[in-house]
């Protein structure tokens, strides 16, 4: 696989998501996302982020357009060669997607699933192997918690969750990493913190990363581009450097609870329908 | 999608839908109302002084219980045999209702976040999921909509008087309740941890060993526990039968006009489902 800066990690070409109530996610996106790019999505919420970023994970597909990764059409990929490339693709969630009930140990591994047979999974269940250990203990201090290897993953507070989903995508090491409003569910503080760590590893590493942000502010400070996303359509794609205030008020307009100085933007027409998605044919 | 719904036809549908608790409930009341006349239900029958002396004299006849020594010895026998019964039979309602709930689970075979990608836009491939699919879920409830003592009455039939006919009605209705149970509470699990799960690159029997079943446990193993409690108290219908166990005991003696034994068993029958109780109580306390 070439891995130098310039090569596509991701292509998207006329991508759309029409659910089957009609209801449009994505409509009609295309971009490029270079290898070990760092990007930045944001926008209100409902315009359609997430189904992007659960296209752009493998889980859910498009209706129309195509979808290339490391320049292979993904559309049509089925069983071993679907998993295969997913097992290239880390995904952070918003709210962490831990099992709750297994211990932070096995959280952690379950990164290497992709590469485990069922049977080396089922057994690492009963007695996980040293070198396993070692692995999960590795990336559990690299995001800070260590000590919580054994604990039970639900007595672990937000922030702390966030942070055994951080280690197991290390665990996977994949080539992307896509995170979801990894940081919304914690306090600013914390924030900080955990898009600082993935923006590091994913520098260390040379890992592209794409994250969705409810926070302009973070994304301005940490990323070199931002896209701008709303009504399941690219509004701005722009190094941040660039990014200015008219095109955040434009991004925003309507969203009252999200950026107040919205309301007052000449263009007008803020209405309530417009955080959800339109319905029309295509 | 050349024409999606207008959005008044959306609210329209929702509209109608929010109507669905209370049509529901009148139903609910129409039917309860049917079957107190239907049933003939008469409070008052319970109240008036024939029955009632009736009673009275029934009850008085089986006291004292029939705690002889050789009696007892009698009983060590067949009570072994019924605990037998009913662990052998939910062992066998295991090996029938866990695979069969699971092709029928829904969210594991058919829809939702798991399928999402390999399914849409593929109606031959939804097709060959939907048919084991629906045949587990059409002989699941052939399994337990005929009752335990019917199959009884047909495996006496085919392998003769004795415990293995009680095993296998028990193992084959019951396991028709474990596996829809099975698959409901399968169902009803959140998904957030098996999407990620998946996402990483695991197979779907890898989610299922990884998050459905460590989510679900609790209950799985509650609701397993509970059966084994009903077959303990079904081993002893399924013995009137001939199907063995403490049930046959209790049809011999009945059968003899020896009610003195009948309370005997019963109250043998009782320590016995209390005893499951309690141990199964012990283990879903360990298991939370």
């Amino acid at each position: 696989m070439l891995r130098a800066k310039g090569s596509g990690v991701y292509r998207l070409e006329h991508l759309t998501k029409a659910f089957d109530g009609g209801v449009i996610a994505v409509n009609d996106v295309s971009l490029k996302i270079g290898a070990g790019e760092q990007v930045a999505i944001i926008g209100p919420s409902g315009a359609g982020k997430t189904t992007l970023f659960r296209i752009l994970n493998l889980t859910v597909r498009q209706t129309h357009g195509t979808l290339w990764i490391k320049e292979q059409e993904v559309g049509a990929l089925r069983g071993a060669a679907l998993r295969r490339m997913r097992r290239r693709i880390g995904t952070v969630y918003q709210q962490h997607n831990l099992v709750s009930r297994l211990r932070v140990l096995h959280n952690v591994l379950a990164g290497r699933l992709g590469d485990w047979s069922l049977p080396r999974a089922l057994g690492s269940l009963l007695a996980p192997r040293a070198e396993d250990v070692r692995a999960a203990r590795e990336a559990l201090a690299q995001v800070g918690i260590p000590e919580k290897l054994w604990a039970r993953t639900d007595v672990l507070s937000g922030g702390q969750q966030q942070r055994v989903a951080i280690a197991r995508v290390l665990v996977q090491r994949p080539e992307v990493i896509l995170a979801d409003e990894p940081v919304s569910s914690v306090d600013p503080t914390l924030a900080q913190g955990i898009v600082g760590v993935l923006v590091e590893l994913s520098g260390t590493f040379q890992t592209t990363l794409a994250m969705n942000l409810h926070s302009v502010d973070l994304a301005l400070a940490y990323f070199p581009r931002v896209i701008g996303f709303r009504d399941g359509r690219v509004v701005f794609d722009r190094p941040s450097a660039e990014v200015s205030d008219d095109l955040l008020a434009a991004l925003y307009a309507g969203q009252t609870e999200t950026a107040p100085e919205a309301m007052d933007t000449p263009d007008g027409s803020p209405s309530v329908t417009s955080c959800l998605p339109p319905l029309r044919s295509n | 999608m050349d024409h999606p719904p207008s959005r008044a036809a959306f609210l329209h549908c929702d509209r109608t839908r929010a109507l669905f608790p209370t049509l529901l409930a009148l139903c609910c009341l129409a039917v309860f109302a049917g079957s107190w006349h239907l049933a003939q239900i008469q409070p008052g029958l319970l109240l008036q002084a024939d029955s009632r002396q009736n009673m009275a004299r029934f009850i008085a006849g089986m006291f004292p219980p029939d705690l002889s020594r050789d009696f007892l010895r009698l009983l060590v026998g067949p009570l072994v045999e019924t605990i037998q019964i009913s662990v052998m039979g939910t062992v066998l309602a295991i090996a029938v209702g866990l695979p069969l709930g699971l092709v029928g689970t829904a969210s594991l075979t058919l829809t939702g976040i798991l399928n999402e990608f390999e399914l849409a836009g593929a109606p031959a491939r939804r097709l060959a999921r939907a048919l084991p699919y629906a045949c587990a879920r059409g002989l699941l409830s052939v399994f337990r909509c005929v009752p335990e003592f019917v199959w009884a009455f047909m495996f006496v039939r085919a392998v003769g008087l004795g415990p293995l006919p009680g095993v296998l009605a028990i193992g084959v209705s019951y396991g028709g309740m474990l596996g829809k149970v099975y698959s409901e509470i399968l169902e009803n699990q959140g998904m957030r941890g098996c999407e990620a799960l998946q996402a990483t690159g695991a197979t779907r029997w890898k989610v299922l060993w990884y998050g459905l079943v460590p989510q679900a446990l609790p209950q799985l193993v509650s609701y397993t526990l509970y059966r084994w409690e009903c077959a303990v108290r079904a081993s002893a219908i399924l013995g009137f039968v001939g199907a063995g166990g403490l049930g046959q005991q209790i049809e011999l003696s009945m059968r003899m006009f020896n009610f003195h034994e009948v309370v005997t068993l019963v109250l043998l029958l009782f320590l016995l489902v209390a005893a499951v109780d309690f141990l199964s109580g012990k283990v879903r306390k360990g298991i939370v």
